[in-house]
């Protein structure tokens, strides 16, 4: 598939002389799309300067990011705020929803600033709460919210334009394990049914297993980097190259996180080639 | 935006109140001065407007009352009522004094008048009578139940003790009151021959400046000028004696405002520095927040103007009740210079707020 994302040996210094800091260094990756890529690391490993500049907040000191056709190491500053308002949706740690709108009001105005009329906003904005189950909250001010309600107000204001690339600071930070897990599960929906492609920094072991990548980040490198599939038993995400057991049919390999799961499968195949996943929203 | 900005606004009671209230206060001080000052430059010249001359005879170079004195003889007078066209010359002596009532004391002018004469005294009074005796004053009514003073009552003027015997309306200004005494009484107290102003009525049919410009011509130790005139010298030395005063007040006016709105601007912006933030990273342009910004500053102004215009009007409906001779009258240049001062508090106000939200990195908004 297309990459809808290229990185191509990034490298980003803060400062210079003796304190010069490379928090980044010589990074490449490339994203496509329907992806969904996790990147964790320790802290100060260059998790957020690296994110930073994949959504276009910052410029790398060396090499370049293309998305789709912009790119955007060569883009003036001022065209930096529209390619971001296009092409990426942003979730953040902390929701950071604006305090003094609605709900509504907070996705809708995200489709304002790219210039569409306050009313279709609106409409575009009720649809989309709706399918992400927040109907009943719409007119409600943020403070009112769980904070997985919170986070699902976030991402829809992150899908309301329909960005190709969804951009998530550690999702998961501030929720429990139960919404942390419902929001990453809903994360890798709207990435598989919609194909828009998700890279999450986070440094949360349990959302290990809807990644389709794990890159982990040391020292601004890349040290290591994880294929993971899903068991389609008991739907575990397991690294490809540990796991405990595989399986080939139809020239398909699968992975297991134990025999037991392994040999169930094989029993009847078919049985668990469905997709298990709910339907997510089609815009 | 524009609802970002309403929203911003009106989220907190507190910051609501302070930024609206505050420039509506601001403004009201500015409108407020405003009105008082048109309402009692009305009132001022209520006695020369009022008293019925179509011309003044003053002293040489004198041209109204305010804090003027004047002397002319009967001499003066006698001259004045020769002039062709002049039906009557009334004398009035003026000084300006005190009326004295168990130990409290209110400013005022002193009219000496001859009930005889056909001017010099009020034309009406609502209580009492016009046709004042030698030991008698008039005075206005305001200054009357100020004073908890009636008709029979006894007041001090000029030293002397003077018996009540009515009560004028609309004699009271900003300034001062009217009182009125008899000729003779102001003489004797006074001492000497001269009289202050010699008030004319002339004929229907000639013309008053015509007729002064005569007089004027004949005799040059006097000045007659018509009551139009003598009314707009009157209101002129008034307002350039307090215009200083004005500038001073409706410039703490300007500042208070400006500061109350730029604080509340400011403070309201730094809280919101964060979301500002977000909403930047997200692809939001420096132009969208300066709209935010500058929609919360025209927002805060505009609501402060309707409530400053709102309590000016309201104080229009009460200060005459609590003080006396105090009256607000808003005129359009007065609101309209108001408002020119409200536009240019919203752009400095907005300047830095606006300034700031340009300078956010919006790359900080992963960085808590
Ligand atoms: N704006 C900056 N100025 C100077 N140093 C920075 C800046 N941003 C990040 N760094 C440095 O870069 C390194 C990586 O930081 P960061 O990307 O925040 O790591 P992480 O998100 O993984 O914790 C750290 O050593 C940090 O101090
Ligand atoms: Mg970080």
């Amino acid at each position: 598939m297309e990459p809808i994302m290229q990185v191509e040996h990034v490298t980003r210094r803060f400062g210079d002389g003796e304190t010069e800091v490379v928090a980044v260094r010589d990074i490449s990756l490339e994203v496509t799309t329907g992806e969904v890529i996790l990147i964790m690391g320790p802290s100060g490993s260059g998790k957020t300067t690296l994110l930073s500049m994949l959504g276009g907040l910052l410029q790398p000191s060396d090499g370049r990011i293309r998305i789709g056709d912009d790119e955007l190491t060569e883009l003036d500053e001022s065209r930096l705020p529209d390619v971001r308002l296009q092409h990426i949706g942003f979730i953040f740690q902390d929701f950071n929803l604006l305090s003094a709108l609605t709900c509504l009001d907070n996705v809708a105005l995200v489709a304002q600033l790219s210039g569409i009329s306050r009313k279709e906003a609106r409409r575009r904005a009720k649809e989309l709460l709706e399918q992400l189950g927040l109907g009943h909250r719409l007119n409600f001010l943020p403070e009112k919210l769980s904070g997985g309600e919170k986070q699902r107000v976030a991402i829809a204001r992150a899908l309301i334009n329909q960005p190709d690339i969804i951009l998530a600071d550690e999702p998961t930070a501030n929720l429990d394990s139960h919404h942390g897990h419902e929001t990453m599960r809903l994360l890798r929906r709207i990435a598989k049914e919609e194909n828009r492609s998700v890279i999450i920094v986070s440094h949360d072991q349990r959302i290990k297993d809807i990644a389709d990548r794990i890159f982990w980040l040391e020292d601004g490198e890349f040290k290591n980097v994880v294929e993971m599939a899903l068991d389609p038993v008991c739907g575990m995400s397991v690294d490809k190259v540990s796991a405990p057991a595989e399986a080939e049919v139809d020239g398909r390999t699968y992975y297991f996180c134990a025999n037991g799961c392994r040999d169930e499968f094989l029993e009847a195949p078919e049985k668990f080639l469905v997709d298990k996943l709910p339907p997510v929203h089609k815009n | 935006m524009l609802q970002l900005a309403w929203r911003n606004l009106s989220q907190s009671r507190t910051q609501f109140i302070l930024g609206v209230g505050g420039v509506a206060l601001a403004l009201l001080l500015m409108l407020a001065l405003d009105a008082l000052m048109a309402g009692s430059e009305k009132d001022l010249v209520a006695y020369i407007e009022g008293v019925g001359a179509d011309i003044f005879v003053s002293q040489e170079g004198v041209k109204n009352m305010h804090m003027a004195s004047s002397a002319i003889t009967y001499r003066d007078l006698a001259l004045a009522s020769h002039a062709e066209g002049v039906i009557s010359a009334s004398p009035v002596l003026y000084t300006t004094g005190v009326v004295k009532t168990n130990g409290a004391s209110v400013l005022s002018y002193i009219i000496g008048y001859d009930p005889n004469e056909p001017l010099g005294g009020p034309q009406t009074v609502v209580a009492g009578t016009t046709n004042l005796q030698p030991g008698e004053a008039i005075i206005d009514e305001a200054v009357a139940r100020s004073q908890d003073l009636s008709l029979g009552d006894e007041v001090e003027i000029m030293g002397q003790d003077f018996t009540i015997v009515g009560l004028t309306r609309g004699l009271t200004n900003i300034v001062n009151s009217i009182s009125f005494i008899h000729l003779q009484d102001f003489q004797a107290l006074r001492g000497g021959e001269a009289i202050s102003y010699a008030l004319l009525d002339v004929a229907p049919d000639a013309n008053p400046a015509q007729v002064a410009a005569a007089i004027n011509a004949r005799n040059p130790d006097v000045l007659a000028l018509p009551t139009t005139d003598f009314s707009r010298e009157e209101k002129q030395i008034i307002r350039d004696m307090s215009v200083e005063l004005l500038n001073i007040m409706n410039l703490s006016g300007f500042l208070i405002g400006l500061a109350v709105t730029a604080l509340t601007l400011y403070t309201s912006t730094l809280r919101k520095r964060q979301e500002y933030g977000v909403l930047k990273a997200i692809g939001a342009k420096n132009r969208n927040l300066y709209t935010v910004v500058m929609a919360q500053a025209a927002l805060s102004l505009a609501l402060g103007f309707v409530a400053a215009i709102i309590l000016v009007w309201l104080l229009g409906q009460l200060l005459p009740l609590a003080v006396p001779g105090m009256g607000l009258t808003l005129t359009q240049t007065g609101v309209t210079r108001v408002l020119i001062s409200a536009l240019i508090i919203g752009v400095i106000a907005a300047l830095t707020p606006a300034w700031q939200l340009s300078r956010l990195d919006p790359a900080q908004v992963f960085r808590s």
